[in-house]
């Protein structure tokens, strides 16, 4: 069963100030026991771009392991994504964690100059994108006839030190995504629906209670025998260590339209005493079979008690 | 002038053993005084990606200098391409020399389902990534509207520790290309002409030989007028054969390459025969072609030592 998972941790980071900075930053996640740095892919507000600073980031770390939440799948053709990972996976002795998705913010399309395709077409892309990442980590060589990509005779080099292949995570919030995800990842983001390509609430309304349970019954439809070997994580955008819960949860919640009781129960939310957050933890383990837990690199040293009570239990 | 420059060099390495190996490579390079690690950029027989190649090795590293040669432009799109430049330049602490090409090889193409334009519009559209790169490095938004790539008013991020930007190497064998390092680069790779979309074959070596690469040069200094000056002039030097019988080496390539034994050793893309030769000849390249900047692959790391212990810097 899913939920049988051991909890581990992760921390998004989108860069530092200079590189002492990220390598002080990297070696702090990792004697804190945080399993995972994550780096996401975005060209407005994010300081770094994610294959470099993961790629350093492997390098001043032992154990730590790294990667992508997420990479936008149309900003970089995906045999050049396989070949990225696969080097970082061969450097890193096998740390690698390959998160990709389908893309959604608005301003990253507007700042290559891409057409904003629908959903579906970003979708379907992203399936493509996978099968082409798995068929150039695997033996010999593959080739997909898509509708978005043609690859020939790809002998995929190098292969990466995990086998078959680095886990693939992959995040998203409607049924069409996550079943896609069912199907072929190993990690499923359980995420807001972001259809409106940025942040707003209709996203945060979409991450109540109920909706995640919604979303977790599509990734279960698409993974079928599967599902019991996914992990499932999600990204809590409002986590904070307080002694008022109360108190934050009425200051925030207006501010997303939802009622303060909903608001702490969402799956974006991770509020309260450390105590209180290992129970929320834990009932949402029990309840929707989250095991793996991502902060932001705002609050990554104040959830470190939650870490040292959780992590591998 | 372009030959009064000093001697640097560096180590083209496209592949790894393992994790330990590569590191200890990028240790080695700095240790012997190498300038550079170079990765290339190909979807066939080069395993390192480069860009998270050249991180670990900046990673592992103090001094040593990290290079892309070069990219294949074709195949990441110039605001990803200088978002990973300037974070790589800021996490090496300046230390990045961005090389950047048109693309060529036909099998990258191929494999990865690219469309191979013809070269006039590789070209044109390596020009205008070249103008996107070093726009999103400036300290201002940026916009330009190209025939190939369109960006509006963003400001990229992060900055280069190198300002303006990291010194850029194009690198080519023919006039347009050529041209456009000429008015862009800092560092100029004089390279053959890979028409045939292969790295070895006769045209290749046809279009290395001394007469031909004079060519180049006179393309490559009216082209850059007042610029020539400033260029440091680089040769990636693919055959690197140590031996006490340089004249039966020339034979053999000779055979090879369609080209005459003379032709052969006089080609900056060979290095063959002891030592003390290969130094003559590379004083004697600086001299009638401003080559400062040498390149040798990574199999002859140890053994070449010697020569950039005599030449580097001076």
């Amino acid at each position: 069963m899913a939920h049988d998972r051991k909890f581990r941790f992760a921390v998004q980071t989108g860069g530092a100030t200079s590189a002492r900075e990220w390598v002080e930053k990297a070696r702090k996640m990792e004697a804190l026991g945080y399993s995972t740095l994550y780096m996401p892919d975005h060209f407005i507000d994010t300081p770094f771009a994610p294959m470099v600073g993961v790629a350093m980031a492997a390098e001043a770390t032992d154990t730590l392991r790294v990667g992508t939440l997420v990479l936008g799948n149309d900003y970089k053709h995906p045999a050049v994504v396989a070949k990225e990972f696969a080097t970082i996976d061969v450097l890193s002795d096998g740390r690698v964690e390959a998160g990709l998705g389908a893309g959604w913010m608005k301003s990253d399309y507007d700042a290559l100059g891409f057409e904003y395709d629908s959903p579906g077409t970003r979708i379907e892309r992203l399936g493509e994108a996978l099968a082409i990442l798995k068929g150039a980590w695997g033996d010999g060589p593959f080739s997909l006839d898509g509708q978005q990509y043609t690859v020939r005779d790809y002998d995929g080099i190098p292969k990466p030190a995990q086998k078959p292949h680095p886990p693939i995570l992959v995040g998203g919030g409607g049924p069409r995504l996550l079943r896609l995800a069912g199907r072929e990842a190993d990690i499923v983001g359980i995420n807001p629906n972001l259809r409106a390509g940025e942040i707003s609430r209709d996203a945060v309304h979409d991450s109540v209670a109920g909706m995640t349970k919604q979303k977790i019954e599509w990734v279960r439809e698409g993974a079928g025998d599967r599902f019991d070997d996914l992990e499932l994580q999600i990204r809590y955008f409002m986590a904070s260590i307080t002694d008022d819960r109360r108190a934050l949860a009425e200051a925030l919640a207006p501010g997303f339209g939802l009622e303060p009781d909903v608001a702490l129960e969402s799956g974006m939310a991770l509020v309260g005493t450390v105590d209180e957050c290992c129970d929320q933890l834990a009932r949402r383990r029990a309840e929707w079979g989250a095991s793996y837990v991502v902060v932001g690199d705002d609050q990554y040293e104040a959830f470190a008690p939650v870490v040292a009570r959780l992590a591998g239990t | 002038m372009a030959s009064g420059r000093e001697f640097r060099f560096g180590i083209m390495c496209s592949h790894a053993a393992s994790a330990t190996d590569f590191r200890e490579k990028a240790r080695q390079a700095e240790a012997l005084g190498y300038s550079t690690l170079f990765v290339p950029d190909h979807f066939v027989d080069h395993p390192l990606a480069p860009m998270p190649a050249m991180a670990a090795a900046a990673a592992v590293t103090d001094t040593l200098r990290v290079g892309s040669l070069v990219l294949g432009n074709d195949y990441k799109h110039p605001v990803v391409l200088a978002r990973e430049a300037a974070t790589l330049d800021l996490l090496s602490d300046g230390r990045l020399e961005l090389g950047l090409g048109a693309g060529w090889m036909t099998a990258d193409y191929e494999k990865a389902g690219l469309d191979l334009d013809r070269a006039g519009v590789r070209i044109d559209r390596l020009e205008e990534s070249v103008k996107i790169v070093k726009g999103l490095m400036g300290d201002e938004p940026y916009t330009f509207h190209g025939a190939h790539y369109t960006v509006t008013d963003l400001d990229g991020e992060p900055k280069p520790v190198q300002q303006p930007h990291p010194p850029f190497i194009i690198g080519g064998g023919a006039p347009k290309i050529l041209g456009l390092a000429a008015r862009e680069a800092a560092i100029v790779g004089v390279n053959a002409n890979l028409r045939g979309g292969v790295a070895i074959s006769d045209d290749a070596a046809r279009s290395m030989t001394g007469p031909a690469t004079d060519q180049k040069m006179a393309w490559l200094r009216e082209a850059a007028g007042a610029r020539f000056d400033d260029l440091e002039i680089q040769s990636f030097v693919g055959f690197t054969t140590f031996t006490d019988d340089r004249r039966q080496l020339a034979e053999m390539m000779a055979g090879s390459f369609g080209v005459t034994p003379e032709e052969a050793l006089e080609t900056p893309v060979v290095l063959a025969g002891t030592l003390e030769e290969m130094i003559d000849d590379l004083y004697a390249r600086r001299e009638r072609w401003g080559m400062s900047y040498v390149v040798v692959g990574v199999d002859v790391i140890e053994q070449f030592a010697p020569a950039v212990a005599k030449l580097a810097g001076t």
